[in-house]
């Protein structure tokens, strides 16, 4: 019921609220203020001219921070230790971010002379140019994911290709499960592993099905194994991710540079903390990278950075309009529209229309979040920091007896769940109420995934048949925890039960 | 005395509008108050100057070709359609109230078009 305070806005014309305008003071532009203003960015009204300055000042200070090795001393220009890799998707944001940084730092012959002749010194000074050495931009095309896709490759080279010097490089979703492609990256080629996602622990055998030899069997496998339609983007971009990463490493890229603006950004901090990935909040926003598994024997640390992350989809929008940038755009992913991540997109871009400021407040208080307990390692399939206890605490929290299942049978076999973050073991077992799993097949894991296990579980092997032996020689007892049946639970204290 | 107004599409709005990017409209100068858009229009209904309102809604009735969910919401455009009223962001000209002149251009961009 309405407050009688409020009034009633049919009867009483004046009891209506006035729409308040969704800019501060004048039309005029806040910086120059002479010109009439043109755009509306969360209040504070610019003209035309001062919008472009405006964003590439933006580009600048979320980048060049970290542009420079720490290690290699304090130095007056900027000068990367490797080379950039930009990924690019064929969407708004990465259109933007490759005409940006390709303003910014590969400024064309004559406008290099403009600017020496205006500037005297200063990181914008054309002989500090070249920043890095060589500049790729790759693309991911993941059509082979789902039928009917349209194979956009050549569309993405023609706009790269406008770009000198950039190079393109094209990459594809299914390569995740190739051994050409890992061995290509410097990984070395192993037979395959696939999981039983029907059970959590997610016991590892080897992939012996050989329908499943081509990579996009693969791929295609993966994905309908999934549990829920949210675990499908959030798969891809996790793949997507890893792809780009193995591939900066491997071309000595020192920069992975990501479109990700504040809009995006903020949908996908609200959707990962969603999808248990609360633990990684951090590297959502940015994040430093290296792998030992794949190159010869260097692991070349690698900075992931988003440096439109202050810049909303609305400033994107204008500045491609403005600048007649040609967005060949992206296909929806069949079934995304009910997942988190396509809800919650819808959320932020209404809230962002009502309330401009809450986007932004989104991501910044999302970057002043520090995880409570310490990291232990990486998860195996997606490359980030693995959080203490987890198992324990999921454990703990979670009902996970159906009433007509039977307990599971002690296994020797290795079990994936107990190397990934919560986040992946959430997208690989999650399942809804309502969805089941959509096949119950084998799911075969991405490339990565064997030489990261190499790594983890024979060290821990080891320690444990040292220990079992060490125990024995001292007489001690060897206790196992495992999951028994009711009738072996009644047996076992059968001379203990009153009887009836 | 009708106005004429040009519209453009952009950031594949213009997938609705029969992939046509460049429209010229010509719409009456004043239009009934709750923006419908039948034609001709009634004389009984209580009337406005013509602004982007009634032009969005005219848009749905007579040129959108399919999905109008994914143009209108709430009697507005779809939260991530940006509008520019001659080059300027609508939110500067009072965004849906903005009374038409003649020889207007309104551009229509949609952001959703990935990202």
């Amino acid at each position: 019921m309405a407050s009688e305070s409020c009034g009633n806005p049919t009867a009483d014309t004046d009891a209506r609220m006035i729409r308040r305008p969704k800019f501060d003071r004048s039309k005029f532009c806040v910086k120059c203020k002479e010109n009439t203003g043109n755009i509306v960015i969360r209040h504070a009204v610019y003209c035309k001219n001062c919008f472009m300055p405006l964003l590439t000042g933006k580009i600048r200070r979320c980048l060049e921070s970290f542009i420079n090795d720490k290690k290699s001393g304090r130095r007056t220009y900027l000068k990367a230790s490797g080379n950039l890799l930009i990924g690019f998707s064929g969407g708004l944001g990465s259109t933007v971010l490759l005409d940006l940084i390709h303003r910014i730092y590969f400024p064309s012959k004559m406008e290099s002379e403009r600017r020496a002749e205006s500037l005297k010194g200063g990181t914008a000074h054309p002989r500090n140019e070249m920043i890095w050495q060589e500049t790729r931009v790759c693309y991911v095309e993941v059509c082979s994911a789902f039928p009917n896709m349209n194979d956009r490759t050549e569309e993405a080279r023609a706009v790269v290709l406008k770009y000198e010097p950039f190079e393109f490089v094209s990459l594809r979703l299914e390569d995740a499960f190739d051994n050409k492609w890992w061995a290509k990256v410097g990984g070395k080629p192993g037979q395959g592993l696939v999981i039983d996602p029907t059970n959590e622990a997610l016991y590892i055998s080897k992939l012996e099905d050989t329908s499943l030899a081509d990579p996009v069997q693969r791929l295609r496998s993966y994905l309908s194994a999934l549990p829920t339609p949210t675990a499908i983007p959030s798969a891809i971009r996790m793949l997507v991710r890893l792809l780009l990463l193995f591939t900066a490493q491997s071309t000595n890229s020192s920069h992975l540079l990501l479109a990700t603006n504040l809009t995006s950004l903020s949908i996908s901090l609200i959707s990962s903390i969603s999808q248990g990935g609360g633990f990684t909040v951090k590297e959502e926003a940015q994040e430093k990278w290296s792998s030992d598994i794949a190159g010869e024997g260097t692991s070349r640390t690698v900075r992931l950075l988003r440096p439109l992350q202050d810049i909303g989809l609305k400033e994107c929008s204008f500045w491609a309009w403005w600048n007649e940038l040609h967005v060949i755009g992206r296909d929806k992913y069949p079934g995304a529209k009910q997942g988190i991540g396509a809800l919650t997109r819808d959320f932020i871009v209404g809230l962002e229309r009502d309330y401009p400021s809450t986007v932004s407040t989104i991501a910044r208080t999302c970057g002043k979040l520090v995880p409570k307990a310490g990291a232990n390692g990486t998860c195996v399939l997606c490359d980030r920091s693995l959080q203490i206890g987890v198992q324990e605490w999921k454990a703990r929290i979670s009902i996970r007896s159906l009433s007509d299942s039977t307990p599971p049978p002690a296994s020797s076999r290795p079990s994936l769940s107990d190397h990934l973050c919560y986040s992946c073991v959430t997208t690989l077992t999650s399942r809804s109420s309502k969805v089941t799993a959509r096949s119950d097949g084998p799911l075969p894991l991405p490339v990565w995934v064997q030489p990261y296990l190499k790594h983890s579980i024979p060290s821990e092997d080891s320690f444990d048949v040292a220990m079992e032996e060490e125990l024995k020689e001292a007489g001690g007892e060897i206790w196992e925890r495992r999951k028994v049946d009711e009738s072996e639970m009644k047996g076992k204290i059968s001379d203990f039960l009153l009887e009836e | 005395m009708p106005l004429t107004v040009r519209i453009e599409f952009g950031g594949g709005l213009e997938l609705l509008f029969s992939n046509e990017k460049k429209h010229k409209l010509t719409i009456p100068n004043m239009v009934p108050k709750d923006n419908d858009t039948k034609i001709p229009p009634d004389s009984s209904k209580e009337v406005k100057p013509a602004d982007v309102d009634y032009l969005i809604h005219y848009l749905r009735d007579h040129l959108l070709k399919e999905r109008p969910s994914l143009f209108m919401e709430n009697s507005t455009v779809r939260p991530g359609i940006l509008v520019l009223i001659n080059d300027t962001d609508w939110e500067l000209e009072g965004e849906g109230e903005y009374e038409l002149k003649d020889n207007d251009e309104i551009i229509l961009i949609s952001t959703l078009h990935g990202g």
